[in-house]
């Protein structure tokens, strides 16, 4: 809504030889009752009568005095007798002045650049918003792509303020970056806002856009599906802004299982929504791509490596002679773990144990290697099965504006890493290739200061993060981080976020010397800055600015949990039920326990996970189909024993 | 272009003086020729303690004050060619103790000895110069006094400007509404006789006491006022009841720091309510109005008028001068 009337002034521009106006600052006085603040937008200006002066300075308020003409405060201490009580008793109050500094945010013309005229000041109006901002050009332009971020407030008036899509998530720039207190500057739900209005007004010519959104604390992001409370205020803030006040309308939800196989490793698990909940499943193949994930710095060597790269090329789904008259085609752990026992008796004893290498790889490498890659099925057992299939992301089939939310807030901070890295890894393979049936992919990681610290060791995920921030824009791989303390995290991840999000900061935080550029006024704003307000950096702009933005139209976690409270796990019995119907609701449960009954739980297990991974017309009769056999991956190698236990999963063992 | 420049433009010298204030400027606001005063409070001259805590503070008060400034723009030959300004507001208190313009009048006009001005300047300077107050040329060859002359000649222009913005200002004030001067009461017989009219003066320059009684006066402790005397003083010898108040201890200080003669209408009314006036002005020492140098007797809204009158006056060409000032 533009607002056409007569601007009234609300200031005067005011200038002396200490402190002239530049053309980049400039000072202005208003009444004691202003209702301007720190971040009000201004125009100088545009109301000379004088032909040829058109000059028009837009500038956001950095800083605030207010004085009065008291010599000293001594004399006020003399005036009330010295009695703070009797100060109150003058009659006349001092002359007072607001005095307000103010950065330029643009001139027009543009040309030639010169101080800031002095002028009268007015409050900035939606249009003079979109002209101070730079929004104009990519506002109003053929092809808009304006995102809305929030709004800006000030003297009663709220206009929208858009971050540029081509900034936001690529090409030219990309990726955002998000810093706040823990649970006051509401970084998720800034998130969950900027998502639901990407997805509203991601322009049709840019394509097609999903977010993938790593659930790494409690139930943050799991109930992105249920719509949540908002006041008026909040709808009228959504209207404003044009982003549809209701729950994302496409989410699906993955998470591993637990330990048992069979229940989901969750907090949405309460019975009416557990069913939208997809088990995320990985196994030995999906892992070994992966396996430096799982080395740490000490594991990294060339001969490791090169161990790994042999599995990986020469034996893992091919069939092998380990060279001791055993032939093995290795598609699971545990038939990797066979396929290790057999060289380590092989080498002790067909050849006496006087032998220590093993097609020139020492017995020391392979333990430890099999060390890593075994515990990990221990470790994150749920995530990893031992012995089955994997069920997965939809790699090939991700749909537009949706949100993939893959919840690991349960699982080992290995496993984390473990999910994180392919994930990551998978969303970038199929961007270059264009397989990914999007166009572009937010990927939303909290907790940078974990998984991405500026100092600590080179992890794999550090790497990931690096690559995604440096090149993921022009794949359409977006990251959106988030963190308590922006310092403390790696200068080229937040360097490359190309749009920053500042939440309640921490003061000590604001000392640091990343935000020597903010004024004294600003640090205290951001260390004061109320729920649902943030202070905005984003390439088109050339000042930091606030805005505020409306409450997430989704469930928040907590409210979710209280709402849908978790439930207790169930009997392994009836989760198979449970998962069976979800495939086909005319399987009977009776029918479901009366097959399982007799049957070992991790043939069941494996029956499960091929009807999830096939999902055939009737699933009963291939449950059953599956369960009367050997359940078999891929090749139907005869399974001769159950899971492979790690050597010594928690040991300091150097192997 | 400004009138001086069209003359210095036409030959005249360039000028840029500001001779420091006189004594008798100091003491602009004496009467002239005031008669002995008569008490009307008391057989003798008392000192009287004003209330600590005032009653009433008028809700609504106005404030009046002026302010002079001139210099010597340019010279024909030893004749000095003045630009002066004069300029008077009131302001009016709100309920909130801020002060807010209501009235404002002011005078911008050249002072030059007619007849000693040039034949060829005179046309000029009659023509550009919008307003002219001639001044008597005999001074001219003696430049000190010829100034002196010329400061006389600014404090009557601002002094018929403060009385004629009185005069208006009373005819406006409120029902409730008091008028506070800076300076005499008497000099507008309309003002001297409003019931709701005090002139502040901070001047001693005439006595109006002598023997035990003005001794009692100069000595007065601070938050003490002497009995009221009627006097009958300025131009238009009307009288008015007047006393002395001190605000500020004079000890350690000297005998005028502090103390303020204040000016009310010559009616019974007024000894009546001359304690309870005095608590009033005693209430306004707070806010101190630092900086100026007589803060000791300035009460904060008038200085504030002033600074205001400052503020709003027309940059004074001695400035322009880029050379220190000696």
């Amino acid at each position: 809504m533009i607002d056409t009337a007569i601007p009234i002034a609300i200031g005067r521009v005011v200038a002396t030889e200490l402190k002239p106006a530049t053309p980049h600052q400039f000072h202005f006085w208003t009444p004691t009752d202003t209702t301007i603040g720190i971040g009000a937008i201004v125009k100088v200006g545009a109301g000379s009568q004088e032909p040829g002066d058109e000059r028009v300075v837009y500038g956001v308020v950095t800083e605030g005095f207010a004085y009065s003409d008291l010599a000293t405060p001594l004399h006020d201490v003399v005036g009330a007798e010295g009695d703070p009580a009797r100060a109150d008793e003058a009659p006349t109050a001092r002359q007072q002045i607001r005095y307000w500094t103010a950065a330029v945010l643009r001139q027009t013309p543009e040309e030639p650049l010169q101080p800031v005229p002095l002028g009268q000041v007015y409050v900035a109006d939606d249009a003079d918003v979109a002209q101070a901002l730079r929004m104009d050009a990519f506002l109003y332009s053929a092809t808009p792509t304006a995102i809305p971020v929030g709004l800006y407030t000030s003297a009663g008036r709220d206009a929208p303020v858009y971050l540029d899509a081509d900034f936001l998530l690529g090409p030219e720039a990309a990726h955002l970056n998000i810093s706040g207190v823990s649970g006051l500057a509401t970084k998720t739900s800034a998130v969950e806002f900027l998502l639901a209005s990407i997805f509203a007004h991601f322009p049709a010519h840019k394509g097609r856009v999903a977010a993938v959104c790593f659930n790494v604390k409690g139930p943050d992001l799991c109930f992105l599906d249920q719509p949540g409370d908002l006041s008026e205020e909040d709808r009228h803030r959504y209207d404003r802004l044009g982003v549809p006040s209701t729950p994302f309308q496409r989410v699906r939800l993955y998470a591993p299982l637990k330990a048992d196989g069979v229940n989901l490793n969750t907090l949405r698990t309460h019975p009416d929504l557990v069913g939208d909940v997809e088990p995320l499943t990985w196994g030995l193949q999906e892992v070994v791509d992966y396996a430096e994930v799982l080395l740490n710095r000490d594991d990294i060597d060339a001969k490791a490596d090169a161990f790994i790269d042999f599995l990986r090329d020469r034996v893992l789904g091919r069939t092998f002679d380990d060279g001791f008259g055993t032939t093995h085609r290795v598609q699971t752990f545990a038939d990797l773990g066979r396929l290790f026992r057999s060289i380590f008796d092989g080498l002790e004893i067909t050849a006496g144990g006087r032998s220590d290498t093993w097609r020139t790889h020492h017995i020391a490498t392979m333990r430890k290697v099999r060390n890593r890659l075994l515990n990990i099925s221990t470790r994150c057992k749920g995530l990893v099965t031992d012995d089955g299939p994997s069920s997965d992301l939809p790699w090939n089939a991700f749909e537009d504006r949706t949100v993939y939310v893959i919840d690991i807030a349960n699982v080992d901070p290995l496993g984390q890493d473990l999910v994180f890295a392919r994930v990551v890894s998978k969303l970038r393979e199929q961007l270059e290739r264009r397989e990914l049936g999007v166009d572009a992919v937010v990927v939303f990681v909290d907790e940078l200061n974990k998984y991405a610290p500026g100092d600590g060791p080179e992890t794999y995920v550090k790497k990931m993060l690096l690559d995604i921030s440096e090149r993921g824009r022009y794949l359409g791989l977006v990251l959106f981080g988030a963190e308590q303390f922006r310092s403390q995290v790696h200068r080229r991840v937040v360097g490359n976020a190309g749009t920053q999000l500042f939440g309640r900061m921490d003061m000590d935080e604001l000392a640091t010397p990343g935000y020597q550029v903010l004024t004294p006024a600003t640090k205290s704003k951001l260390a004061t800055l109320p729920i649902g307000e943030l202070m905005v950096r984003h390439p088109h702009f050339t000042q930091p600015i606030f805005v505020r933005f409306p409450k997430p139209p989704v469930l928040r976690g907590r409210d979710g949990v209280e709402r849908f409270p978790p439930a207790a796990d169930v009997p392994f019995e009836d989760a198979v039920v449970r998962h069976l119907v979800r495939l086909d609701r005319r399987v009977r449960p009776n029918q479901v326990k009366d097959l399982i009954a007799d049957r070992e739980p991790e043939d069941v297990r494996r029956a499960l996970a091929a009807a999830r991974r096939t999902r055939p017309d009737d699933v009963l009769a291939y449950f059953r189909k599956v369960l009367g056999a050997r359940v078999d991956s891929e090749a139907g190698v005869p399974r001769e024993h159950h899971a492979v236990p790690p050597l010594n999963p928690i040991s300091d063992e150097p192997y | 272009m400004t009138w001086w420049h069209a003359l210095i433009d036409a030959g005249a010298v360039p000028g840029s003086y500001v001779p420091p204030p006189s004594p008798a400027a100091l003491a602009r606001d004496e009467a002239e020729g005031t008669a002995p005063p008569d008490l009307v409070e008391d057989a003798e001259l008392q000192a009287h303690a004003v209330p600590s805590r005032p009653g009433v503070i008028p809700p609504a008060v106005s404030f009046l004050n002026g302010m002079a400034r001139w210099s010597v723009v340019a010279y024909d030959g030893v004749a000095q060619i003045v630009n002066a300004y004069v300029a008077a507001a009131v302001c009016r208190r709100d309920e909130r103790g801020v002060l807010h313009a209501t009235h404002e009048r002011s005078r911008a006009f050249a002072i030059a000895p007619m007849e000693r001005v040039s034949p060829a300047l005179r046309p000029l300077l009659e023509h550009a110069a919008p307003d002219i107050e001639p001044v008597d040329s005999e001074l001219v060859g003696e430049p000190a006094r010829y100034l002196e002359q010329v400061e006389s000649t600014v404090r009557r222009a601002r002094a018929h400007l403060e009385r004629e913005l009185a005069e208006a200002c009373i005819d406006r004030l409120g029902a409730d509404e008091w008028l506070v001067l800076d300076g005499l009461l008497s000099r507008s017989p309309a003002v001297a006789r409003h019931p709701r009219a005090l002139g502040v003066i901070k001047s001693h320059g005439a006595q109006f006491l002598e023997g035990r009684g003005l001794e009692r006066a100069l000595t007065l402790p601070a938050g003490y006022r002497t009995s009221v005397f009627a006097v009958r003083g300025g131009h238009t010898r009307t009288e008015v009841y007047s006393w002395y108040l001190r605000l500020w201890p004079w000890e350690g200080n000297d005998l005028l720091y502090g103390l303020l003669r204040v000016e009310a209408r010559a009616d019974r009314e007024t000894v009546t309510r001359a304690s309870a006036l005095s608590g009033w002005l005693w209430a306004e020492r707070a806010p101190l109005a630092t900086p100026a140098t007589r803060w000791d007797r300035l009460l904060y809204p008038l200085h504030h008028v002033e600074e205001y009158l400052k503020a709003r006056a027309p940059r004074s060409p001695a400035v322009r001068s880029r050379l220190p000032v000696a």
